[in-house]
């Protein structure tokens, strides 16, 4: 399927935290509880539209656990945006926010979209992290933020565009040079940009890479 | 400079080249090693740091047989290069392994650690360990995601070679760790442009790399001839960089050579099989290729990439010349139980065991005596012991089971609270279980009582093997062991046993993961040099995409069925004791037409080879990789270092050195 760009994502957080629930959520509408735990990277891929063009969010679904971190932090390449995802009834999960952070900042592109997400909040009774901290921590860190249940579907759909939307307000403002595909954005089939102005220079590469 | 005790390997251009293909450098970078050569005899440009002597690798898992050498720090134009060399004689110069040919192998292992001239802009971090009981040592892990073997100070002086970094190059610590220190780390820009001005001669590779996607005007032909003539000027100055200019040999021809010889020996030797390996590897290519687009919707790694396959790949080596080549030999039925008893003498002991080993390495077993024969295989019974023994055996272990058991189950509320380890791993091993195999019957349903058994196993084996605990992986391993044993103590001992070789895939520092993806990297240099090439070019050489294959031994490539039978035909160790890294090359080497055809970069690579999975025709690969690996042969036991897993161990001393800095 055609699509004006192609917008790597990455999901990252301690395991157990819901990633690949939210992936699959997301790609397949469906929550499924039992499911192999992720060993590696896995992949999921779903086409949005955002003011009237067609996008396609390639997304990369990674291992929590520490021991691969070495491993993740070469996904990190090239993505443009980014889940960063915790579990509101696990207090280590939102303690450990920082040190995700820390190496999303060092291993990614500068320009890449972070959207916290608190998961889970359809287990209110077990809640052990507030929305207002969440919202804090975003806040001082300059990420989007939401609460979201990979079970209920809860604003799931919601993270995934809005972070989609804040990556193309970005095209749009010129902040990325979609020619380099380190920027994690690829220009796709017919989805030059017409309006976007010259910051975005992104006129040449549509051209070059597709045909 | 004691310039005397120095193994000096300026006379081995093979080596010196080979070394910088194997670290993905630039082909310009030959020349700085000439000119190292140029330096070390007359001093031009460039001036030695640091100097640190007793600076060791350890091939094995034993201090014993470490092999010594000089650490140095040298500037040149500005730039910093790390070298190791090891000693021309070993330290006591001791094997005792009792391998034959002591002095070959120390020096194929010389060889192979050598650390030339590798430049710190090349260099991603530096992990140091510095533990209060033994020695301190460093794991220097380059960009490309290579990271050498540790290499220890038996002198102490980490602090003190780190600190003699700092003042050449920026390197800050981590804030993730306090123990690694982040080379080349570029978060302020002023630094990235002080540091590329500072480095022309990276400058250059990246121009290099980038040539080929960025220049529009230039036809990927005209480049990738370019690339060519290039590799020739840098293997010639290479030839010329040595001392001793009599050894004029391309060293990536010789191999070849040496390894066309011997497929046509195993030709001549093979008459009745007729099938030619490598020219229908090819075929296979294109009619797996056809078959896909027939019964696949367009792979979405294909149109994501939106590129034709249109890029010129380099042939396969081994299909040059069209030699009649052979398959790995055919595969045959399962053994059976009726074959299996003719094994086993009266009392039941197994007295051929080598006949067993190979033929199961050529057809697997039955499942219905898989129960019995994996004990043997994976060494937990062994071959010469009679049934009486083993029955002996397994009372006594469940025993030992139930007490290593008792000890985390009785572990009270109250004891757990202040336990935050013991509370972490299992809550960890508890969450992972239930996302075990549970489209598998024998696991699935709620509160099924084998995955409670699973978990038991799990967090007793962390409380067996404290030091290395519990990872991510270890219940994939798990899983087809219970399935099969279906006896909680018996695949407790079954899985102690294949952690013993499988262990250091789950070290915290990846050691175990390191050495093996360096080993395939050597492997497929030797057996693929223009796929090994384009690796280099697209920055692939750290072979992360295979790192699932790896670490849990294919378990998520194919089918569980045929899981069991990979195993148990690996498990074998007939031809080798590390077969699976032939089954990596193997499978690259099937898809190498469309990996390059297409120029998948690393991602497209990554989920290329993630999308193989359950679609990898374990006979056609089993046979490859026997094919591969006789080819291969001794050169091919050279890429391997000693140690890599699933190597044993030879002695039990401490074998998770690294874990003091554990924190799970």
């Amino acid at each position: 399927m055609s699509y004006a760009y192609l917008f790597k994502y990455i999901i990252i957080g301690d395991t157990g935290v819901g990633k690949s629930c939210l992936l699959l959520q997301f790609t397949d509408k469906r929550f499924q509880p039992v499911h192999d735990l992720t060993i590696g990277v896995e992949f999921g891929a779903r086409m949005i539209t955002i003011d009237n063009k067609p996008i396609k969010l390639q997304i990369w679904d990674t291992a929590g656990q520490e021991s691969f971190r070495s491993i993740t932090r070469s996904y990190y390449r090239g993505a443009a945006g980014a889940l960063l995802v915790y579990d509101i009834t696990r207090r280590e999960t939102f303690n450990h926010l920082a040190s995700w952070l820390e190496d999303a900042r060092q291993h990614a592109n500068a320009n890449m979209t972070i959207m916290l997400i608190g998961n889970k909040c359809d287990l209110a009774h077990r809640r052990a992290v507030s929305t207002e901290e969440g919202e804090r921590f975003a806040k001082e860190n300059g990420l989007i933020f939401m609460e979201a249940s990979a079970k209920t579907a809860q604003n799931v759909e919601e993270a995934f565009i809005r972070t989609a939307a804040t990556i193309y307000k970005k095209i749009q403002e010129g902040v990325f040079d979609v020619s380099n595909e380190s920027s994690g954005i690829k220009v796709g089939y017919g989805g030059i940009p017409g309006s976007s102005g010259g910051a975005s220079g992104s006129s040449a590469p549509g051209g070059g890479c597709c045909s | 400079m004691q310039e005397a005790d120095l193994h000096d390997l300026s006379d081995d251009p093979d080596y010196a080249a080979s070394q910088q293909q194997a670290l993905g450098r630039s082909l310009y970078r030959s020349d700085s090693a000439k000119s190292t050569e140029m330096d070390s005899g007359g001093g031009g440009g460039s001036e030695t740091v640091y100097v640190k002597d007793n600076v060791a690798i350890h091939p094995t898992q034993y201090a014993s047989e470490r092999i010594s050498g000089r650490l140095l720090l040298v500037k040149r134009d500005s730039s910093l290069f790390m070298t190791w060399i090891p000693y021309k004689l070993s330290v006591g110069g001791t094997d005792s392994t009792g391998r034959s040919s002591n002095a070959g192998i120390l020096e194929k292992d010389r060889k192979l650690y050598t650390i030339k001239d590798v430049p710190l802009a090349d260099v991603h971090s530096i992990r140091r360990h510095t533990p209060t009981l033994g020695w301190q040592y460093i794991i220097v892990v380059l960009s490309s995601g290579l990271a050498f073997p540790p290499l220890y100070f038996y002198n102490g002086g980490v602090r003190e070679f780190l600190a003699t970094l700092k003042q050449h190059v920026f390197i800050v610590r981590s804030a993730d760790d306090a123990n690694v220190f982040l080379a080349n780390d570029f978060q302020d820009p002023l630094q990235k442009s002080l540091s590329s001005l500072e480095l022309p001669r990276v400058v250059s590779v990246a121009n290099g790399a980038t040539l080929h996607g960025s220049v529009g005007a230039l036809s990927s032909v005209e480049n990738s001839e370019r690339r060519n003539g290039d590799m020739q000027i840098a293997t010639s100055s290479s030839e010329y960089s040595g001392r001793n200019k009599h050894k004029l040999h391309d060293p990536a021809r010789d191999i070849s050579i040496q390894v066309l010889e011997k497929f046509s020996l195993v030709t001549k030797f093979a008459r009745e099989t007729t099938s030619h390996l490598f020219r229908e590897n090819h075929n296979n290519d294109s009619s797996i290729h056809e078959r896909k687009q027939l019964d696949h919707k367009p792979s979405s790694a294909s149109t994501d990439t939106q590129k034709i396959s249109s890029a010129p790949v380099a042939p396969d080596p081994l299909e040059f010349d069209k030699l009649p080549l052979i398959w790995g030999k055919q595969r045959q039925q399962p053994l059976d139980v009726k074959e299996w008893v003719c094994f086993l003498d009266a009392e039941g002991r197994i007295t051929d065991s080598k006949a067993l080993r190979k033929r199961i390495f050529y057809g697997g077993v039955e499942h219905s005596i898989r129960k019995e024969v994996w004990k043997f295989l994976l060494g937990y019974h062994p071959y010469d012991s009679t049934y009486a023994e083993r029955e002996y055996l397994a009372s006594v272990k469940k025993s030992e089971y139930e007490i290593i058991k008792s000890q985390w189950q009785s572990i009270s509320p109250a004891q757990a609270r202040r336990f935050t380890k013991f509370r972490e791993r299992k809550g960890l091993i508890e969450k992972d279980v239930v996302r075990t195999d549970r489209s598998i019957s024998f696991y699935d349903g709620d509160d099924n009582p084998n995955v409670a058994v699973l978990h038991d196993i799990l967090l007793t084996y962390s409380f067996y093997n404290f030091d290395l605990g519990y990872c991510q992986g270890m219940s994939d391993l798990l899983s087809p062991i219970f399935y099969v044993m279906e006896d909680e103590s018996e695949s407790f001992w079954c899985f102690v046993e294949l952690m013993e070789r499988l262990g250091p895939n789950f070290n915290r520092d990846q050691s175990g993961m390191h050495s093996q993806l360096f080993a395939l990297l050597k492997l497929v240099e030797l057996l693929d040099t223009p796929l090994h090439n384009y690796f280099s070019k697209t920055e692939c050489l750290n072979y992360f995409f295979c790192f699932r294959w790896l670490l849990i031994q294919f378990k998520r490539e194919f089918e569980y069925e045929e899981v069991m039978r990979l195993w148990e035909v690996l498990w074998t160790h007939y031809l080798s004791e590390h077969l699976h890294l032939y089954i990596c090359v193997a499978i690259l080497k099937r898809y190498r037409q469309k990996i390059m055809g297409e120029e998948m970069d690393f991602d497209t690579l990554l989920k290329f080879i993630n999308e193989l999975s359950g679609r990898i025709r374990l006979g056609d690969i089993l046979r490859d990789a026997e094919a591969l690996c006789v080819c291969a042969g001794e050169n091919g036991d050279a890429c391997i270092p000693p140690g890599t897993p699933p190597s044993l161990p030879l002695e039990t001393a401490s074998l998770y050195p690294q874990q003091d800095q554990d924190d799970i």
